[in-house]
């Protein structure tokens, strides 16, 4: 287990980490992706087995194409050096995310959260449905919720169209070219 | 009558017509203009009849007072002071007095003050004046008393300031107001003292309370003394005496009814009205005693070499309230008061006269007149009879009422006092005949003084009423034992009450005595003496004069100065004041501009800081945004409760007083 | 040899869990604020929230009153997270399009 929850945990942190540090923009895409794989293995451990397929699914398969996608169409060369990619408040914004991160760390741990033993999770595929649909006891609320993600989907498509349409008289899109 | 709500109207109006005309003339001086004088001598001649009604009412009344009031601030427990009237004898004659010289001298402004450009103004607070003294006139208690004081003082410093472009008058007025100040700082104490011991602040109350002894010996003296204070500073009395020759700045007429006849001897008639609580300390009335007389003699020297012929005449004025306060001071009650009354009418003549003398020839210099007496005989003969009534001759007004405080001081045994009254009455004829001959006698020394021609009749009419009156005002006061089957009806009119009449018969051994006519004798001689010095002097042998003022010029300069009380007072109160003022100044100017302004900098240099954190850059705003979570995060998770508040706010403070340092310092 | 397997087999407590989720965040925030490219940034908020559905599934396994709705939530935000994605991106196109960069240094017309 621990062994387990220590190689899921590095993954994610060292592909996080990857995110940020790298200096071609593909690789940080992909290290994105290696992160959700881990937070996919931490659903798994967390007995919502149902949640770590939708996370690949959706995630490291829809979400990490489309951002490739932007990628594609706004792109730059591969620079040498950090300061091109990074900004002035580098050690600025690393000390205050690394306090947020202390800070939360500690607060999270402290607490008392009063009779912990895992073994709670929807591990049935079923329940995960029931709790969705807001027919399981305690979660009347996702019917709601449910619905309003609908929508927002609906709306989000329908802005993201919007949005990105080209105007008529613009130029030619140049992306690849650059 | 007086229990009818017209009879209290009819006395309620002596004060509110003058007062109820200047609103008029304030509000609409400006459309009226000339016509102000018509509508002022319309109320006043209102005023005037009701005064004389409410004088035959107290006495048909026997002599007793009318009194009623009406509830204005009502403290419950800490006391009440009422609105009212109080009418005696002595308030009755004060009424005729001040409403009758005032219209004498409305009349009379009417063409002195003709193409003034503030014509109606000066009508209104003439008004505003007269309203305040017949209100103070019939005040029952000190509060009443005491605002329509301070109404007066404001009268007198707007009238003597109404020539307010001459650097002169501006100063005259200023340097009235604050000397009287003095005086009424110190009469507002005595009141409080008074007020704070018997709780109640209305003269019966308080001599009743003084009598039944709720007011501590040496307490009781100093709040009488503080009282006296303020008299002296209203009526000119060493050492509060330096601003009414100053006043001469204001016009004449002015000067005739403000400094002559009536404020000045509002501080008479306060130590009059309280008379009853004054009796009761034999300290402050031997104060008082000497005080007039010492001022008294005092004035009269000064009077002695004065060239502006004003002058000459505003130190005879704080003479002649000497002699009324020596008059109260030794319980010669009725004496003082007959020569207010009396004073009124020659003293307000005087005026006029030097008014005259002025609107025809321009000049209040004496050396610049002479031989006025051909070109303005009007002029000349009542202003010879005005100083005949003052210098008391056998048997014009000023006589009577002279020869009574004369007499007075001399059978109570107060022989210092009556050495001091003895040589003012040689001095005063000598000072008035002096100017008068300087002014009238020999040759026209100028060719104003060739010019010179009686003043129109609107103006001698009150001269003339004024002299009958200087000649026959004193008539009603003959006592019995001259013979004539005529009864002292002024000292049986006015007199100090029994209560106070018992005091002072036990206190100081007064007691009514009749007329001696051997000191009228030497009275009148000593008059006449100083009348033939001064025509020596300035008629038969002028140069005489010149020289003597050569061989004595150090006496001379020390009386011209006025014995150097202004310089005195300049060196040390006015110098003292300059002082604190420039020391705030500058405080105002350097700490507390340069306090505010660092304010203002210190917040603007807080903005200016805060300014560049608006960098346009999305990610420091993010950044920033994050760092203020984790702050407030650590804050509240660490320092729970009450103390976070304290810490923001202390945070707050801290930024706030940083700023405000920094804008100060720079 | 047991006893390592013992340890081995210890059950996880909810805090290394939490933990792990805060770091990611932190990290997922670093580079929100660090990073030029607006993609980048993109990349580390997607970070965040999976960070953030990382302590609500565990959470929703741990706490037995919770009755494992904190799966439903994380459930949610993938979708809401899913629609964000594509809206944003759909801006960054339109702002590229614009001013032909997505570095974030020049979109700074609010400055001041």
């Amino acid at each position: 287990m621990i062994v387990a929850f220590a190689f899921l945990a590095g993954m994610t942190l060292v592909s996080a980490l990857g995110v940020v540090l790298s200096r071609n923009v593909v690789h940080s895409a992909l290290f994105m992706s290696g992160s959700f794989l881990g937070v996919a293995g931490f659903f798994v451990m967390l007995n919502v087995p149902a949640l770590a397929a939708f996370q690949i699914l959706i995630y490291v398969g829809a979400v990490t194409v489309v951002i490739l996608f932007g990628i594609m169409f706004t792109q730059r060369p591969q620079v040498r050096s950090f300061s091109t990619i990074l900004h002035r408040q580098v050690w600025a914004g690393l000390l205050v995310a690394l306090g947020v991160g202390v800070f939360l760390a500690y607060v999270l741990s402290i607490q008392d959260w009063g009779g912990t033993q895992p073994g709670s999770g929807p591990r049935e595929m079923a329940d995960l449905g029931r709790i969705l649909l807001g027919v399981s006891p305690g979660t009347e609320i996702f019917a709601l919720f449910f619905q309003v993600v609908a929508v927002l989907l609906l709306v989000a498509t329908i802005a993201a169209i919007g949005v990105s349409r080209r105007k008529t008289g613009e130029g030619v899109d140049r992306g690849v070219e650059e | 009558m007086t229990q009818t709500l017209g009879g209290q109207l009819i006395l309620t109006a002596i004060p509110a017509i003058p007062a109820l005309v200047f609103v008029v003339l304030a509000l609409f001086g400006r459309y009226l203009r000339e016509n102000a004088q018509y509508v002022a001598i319309f109320g006043m001649v209102f005023s005037l009849v009701f005064s004389v009604t409410a004088l035959g009412l107290v006495i048909s009344g026997g002599g007793e007072p009318i009194s009623f009031a009406v509830p204005w601030i009502d403290l419950g427990e800490g006391g009440a002071f009422p609105m009212g009237i109080y009418i005696d004898g002595l308030a009755a004659v004060m009424l005729v007095v001040v409403s009758f010289v005032s219209l004498m001298v409305q009349l009379y402004s009417g063409a002195f003050m003709e193409g003034d450009p503030r014509f109606a103004w000066y009508y209104a607070v003439l008004n505003l004046f007269t309203a305040s003294m017949l209100g103070l006139v019939v005040a029952p208690n000190f509060i009443q008393l005491y605002v329509f004081w301070e109404l007066v003082g404001l009268c007198s410093y707007l009238l003597i300031g109404h020539w307010f472009e001459k650097r002169s008058a501006r100063d005259a007025a200023q340097k009235a107001f604050i000397v009287t100040r003095v005086g009424d700082a110190a009469l507002f104490v005595g009141i409080i003292i008074f007020w704070a011991q018997t709780g109640t602040t209305s003269f019966d109350g308080i001599s009743q309370a003084a009598q039944a002894g709720f007011i501590g010996g040496s307490l009781f003296t100093a709040a009488v003394v503080l009282v006296f204070v303020g008299a002296i500073g209203k009526s000119a009395q060493f050492p509060l005496h330096v601003w009414l020759p100053d006043a001469m700045e204001g016009p004449t007429p002015v000067s005739a009814l403000i400094h002559a006849a009536t404020m000045v001897a509002a501080g008479v008639y306060l130590v009059a009205r309280t008379y009853d609580i004054f009796v009761q300390s034999p300290t402050a009335m031997l104060t008082v005693a000497y005080i007039g007389g010492f001022t008294a003699l005092m004035a009269a020297t000064m009077a002695l070499v004065k060239k502006d012929i004003k002058r000459v005449i505003a130190y005879s004025t704080v003479s002649q309230l000497g002699y009324m306060m020596l008059a109260l001071g030794i319980g010669a009650f009725s004496a003082g008061m007959f020569h207010l009354y009396n004073h009124a009418f020659f003293k307000a003549l005087l005026f006029l006269g030097a008014g005259s003398i002025i609107y025809a020839m321009n000049s209040y210099n004496l050396t610049e007149m002479g031989g006025l007496r051909h070109r303005m005989p009007l002029t000349f003969w009542t202003m010879v009879v005005a100083g005949l009534s003052l210098a008391g001759i056998f048997p014009l007004a000023g006589f009577w009422s002279k020869d009574a405080i004369v007499a007075s001081a001399f059978e109570d045994h107060f022989y210092v006092l009556f050495g001091m009254a003895l040589l003012t009455v040689f001095l005063t004829a000598f000072y008035i005949f002096r100017a008068i001959f300087m002014a009238f006698t020999g040759e026209p020394r100028t060719e104003a003084a060739r010019e010179a021609e009686d003043p129109p009749g609107i103006m001698t009419l009150p001269m003339v009423v004024l002299a009958l009156l200087a000649v026959a005002s004193g008539w009603v006061g003959i006592p019995e034992s001259f013979g004539l089957p005529l009864r002292d009806y002024f000292a049986e009119f006015v007199a100090p009450s029994g209560f106070a009449a018992e005091t002072l018969s036990a206190t100081f051994g007064v007691e009514p005595h009749g007329f001696s006519f051997g000191l009228a004798v030497v009275s009148v001689l000593v008059g006449l003496g100083g009348i033939g010095l001064a025509y020596v002097l300035y008629v038969a042998r002028p140069a005489l004069s010149g020289s003597l003022a050569r061989r004595f010029s150090g006496l001379h300069a020390f009386l011209d100065k006025g014995w150097y009380f202004d310089a005195f007072y300049g060196a040390t109160f006015v110098r003292g004041a300059r002082a604190l003022g420039r020391a705030t100044n500058v405080f105002d100017r350097r700490g507390l501009d340069r306090g505010v302004g660092g304010v203002g900098r210190g917040i603007q240099g807080l903005g200016e800081f805060l300014r560049r954190l608006q960098t346009g850059g999305v990610q420091n705003y993010a950044l920033f945004i994050l760092l203020s979570v984790l702050v407030l995060g650590i804050v509240v998770g660490a320092v729970a409760g009450a103390a976070y508040t304290v810490l923001v706010v202390a945070l707050i403070a801290v930024v706030t007083l940083a700023s405000i340092a920094w804008g100060v310092r720079l | 040899m047991q006893q390592v397997l013992d340890t081995l087999n210890q059950t996880i407590p909810l805090e290394g869990y939490l933990v792990v989720a805060a770091m990611m965040f932190a990290i997922g925030a670093w580079g929100a604020l660090i990073r030029r490219n607006a993609v980048v940034v993109f990349m580390c908020v997607e970070l965040m929230i999976n960070a953030v559905n990382l302590t609500l599934v565990a959470f929703a396994d741990y706490l037995p009153q919770a009755g494992g709705t904190g799966a439903g939530y994380a459930v949610i935000i993938i979708a809401i997270a899913a629609a964000e994605v594509a809206v944003g991106l759909a801006i960054v196109l339109a702002v590229f399009r614009s001013r032909r960069t997505v570095n974030v240094d020049e979109i700074n017309i609010m400055k001041g």
